[in-house]
């Protein structure tokens, strides 16, 4: 790409290709207009609200524990890190210490989950680049994390494990269990160190995403991009070095140059070990004790806020509590602040490669659809 | 088994229709179809996006009002004999997003999916297992298998 700046909104529309919103490339329904000049794609526009279910209107009026379970099918890929910043908003408003084991439990459950889906996003990214052995390799890998949630949470989807006060007590780690989940994690990273080598070596891959739909520093500050997204552009950001509950592990926030499809991709191979380093930590030092305070008492309170670090970056929660119910519930997911990369990615660049720009930024956009207003600066 | 029966069980096209649930049993599906350890290609059972290809439809999610339109063409533009797989709890019932507050329905929710189109096989769960849908797409080919 040369120096210009690239701007979005101009008057170049030669071509209007339209995808969506069910369309074979992407799994979830969106729509997406392309303004293509000579196959070089001018302006980018998504489209969100297919999937509207209103789950903030459901929320209202629900008891507190209700609304909690709710939160959780908002999005089935980061189900865990929902229920469980939820559950954070009430413990917040009611002052609820919740016993240290719980929290270890709920920091491995939320690693696992990050697994799950830096393994997703791998998968489902070489399958946009064409690149299927790579996709059913990381398939196979990702079905020991899906194996390992399903033996904690009982689901190989939705777990359920916080709770408010600490975490379900079917959701207790007893020895075999921590024996599992330890060669689970020799398995993996085993698997994706041996995958990382293949893929840094594949000369035909490499060449395919070096330096495609880069999304510079600046632009992704300006366009408030979050989570890995966004430390693949050189930011060093993350939320989990603020998190209490992440305060007795050690580990590193990652951060790569460039903002390109390559460096997205290398991003989330990075993190695994990471996140797999964590788990070995919690498991270590798993503290004993009850796993479930259930001496608070419910009161009303004014509005809560409370951010977690997920897997795909920021998310929000906010509500207050009244007469033991949800008022005013507001969610915002991370792929959410990052559709704006996702448009800025694509211009500029090949048609063919625009999937692979908006694929890049991590889409997840049932999280996405939500009641927003957007106020343009 | 006459020959057409015999060529068609050996070539199942499915095709996934995702109308605005919560993802997971999106994945799930993909998921059994797709990878290595649930592998539903060993069994002939493929996976397309086209629907003018597939012979299975499957439907998640509770439909959402900007779905019901998009899922009635598809539907209709599978050739005959075609069959339909209703997966995971909204598709069978509108799941949480239908009806929570008992006697306030949401109007969002267009489902579930059979008051839009036929259903032929119901898979249970929040989210399916990959083996329950497994186990759909098998009690859905006798109506392909059968059919003139």
């Amino acid at each position: 790409m040369d120096g210009k700046k690239k701007s979005s909104g101009q008057n170049v529309i030669e071509t209007e290709i339209t995808m969506g919103p069910v369309h074979p490339a992407a799994l979830e329904p969106y729509r997406v207009r392309l303004f293509v000049e000579d196959e070089i794609v001018k302006d980018a526009e998504i489209t969100v609200g297919v999937n509207h279910r209103g789950i903030e209107r459901i929320m209202e009026g629900l008891p507190v524990e209700k609304a909690n379970s709710l939160t959780e099918k908002i999005c089935g890929i980061c189900s865990n890190v929902h229920i469980w910043n939820s559950v954070m908003v009430a413990e917040k408003g009611l002052e609820i210490e919740i016993p240290e084991r719980a929290s270890y439990i709920r920091v491995i459950m939320g690693e696992l989950e990050r697994l799950h889906s830096h393994l997703l996003y791998l998968a489902h990214g070489n399958e946009v680049l064409g690149h299927e052995t790579f996709a059913m390799r990381i398939f196979y890998i990702r079905e020991t994390v899906m194996e390992l949630l399903r033996m904690i949470g009982g689901n190989r989807v939705q777990y359920g494990v916080s709770i408010i006060g600490g975490v379900r007590p079917r959701c207790e780690l007893d020895e075999m269990r921590i024996q599992k989940i330890k060669e689970g994690m020799d398995f993996i990273e085993e698997k994706v160190a041996e995958f990382a080598d293949r893929f840094v070596s594949d000369p035909m891959v490499m060449s395919r995403i070096t330096g495609v739909c880069p999304i510079p520093k600046k632009e992704a500050l300006r366009l408030a991009v979050s989570g890995p997204t966004l430390r693949a552009t050189g930011v060093d950001m993350d939320l989990r070095r603020d998190m209490e509950c992440y305060d007795p592990f050690d580990f590193d926030v990652i951060t790569l140059e460039g903002g390109d499809v390559k460096a997205n991709l290398l991003m989330r191979v990075l993190e695994i070990p990471e996140s797999v380093k964590i788990i070995r930590q919690a498991i270590k030092n798993l503290p004993g004790g009850p796993i479930t305070d259930r001496t608070w008492e419910m009161q009303d309170t004014g509005v809560i806020k409370s951010y977690v670090e997920a897997a795909r970056g920021r998310l929000y929660h906010s509500y207050r509590l009244e007469d033991d119910r949800v008022r005013g519930s507001i969610v915002r997911t991370p792929s959410m602040s990052n559709i704006g990369a996702m448009q800025y990615a694509c211009i500029g660049h090949h048609i063919t490669d625009a999937q692979l720009g908006i694929v890049q930024c991590d889409p997840c956009f049932t999280c996405t659809d939500r009641a927003i207003q957007i106020i343009k600066l | 088994m006459s020959l057409k029966s015999y060529s068609r069980a050996r070539a199942v096209h499915v095709m996934l229709v995702y109308t605005g649930g919560c993802n997971g049993c999106d994945i799930e599906i993909v998921n059994s179809i797709l990878s290595p350890k649930y592998d539903a290609e060993q069994y002939k059972i493929f996976l397309t996006w086209n629907p003018r290809e597939a012979d299975v439809l499957v439907v998640t999610g509770p439909v959402t009002k900007f779905n019901e339109e998009p899922l009635k063409k598809i539907y209709n533009a599978i050739p005959e004999p075609k069959a339909v797989i209703a997966a995971g709890a909204c598709a069978l019932m509108g799941g949480v997003y239908k009806n929570i507050h008992g006697d306030i329905p949401s109007e969002e929710i267009m489902g579930p999916v059979d008051k839009i189109i036929p259903v032929d096989a119901r898979v249970p769960g929040c989210a399916v297992r990959p083996e329950d849908v497994l186990s759909g797409a098998v009690a859905a080919l006798p109506k392909l298998l059968e059919a003139k």
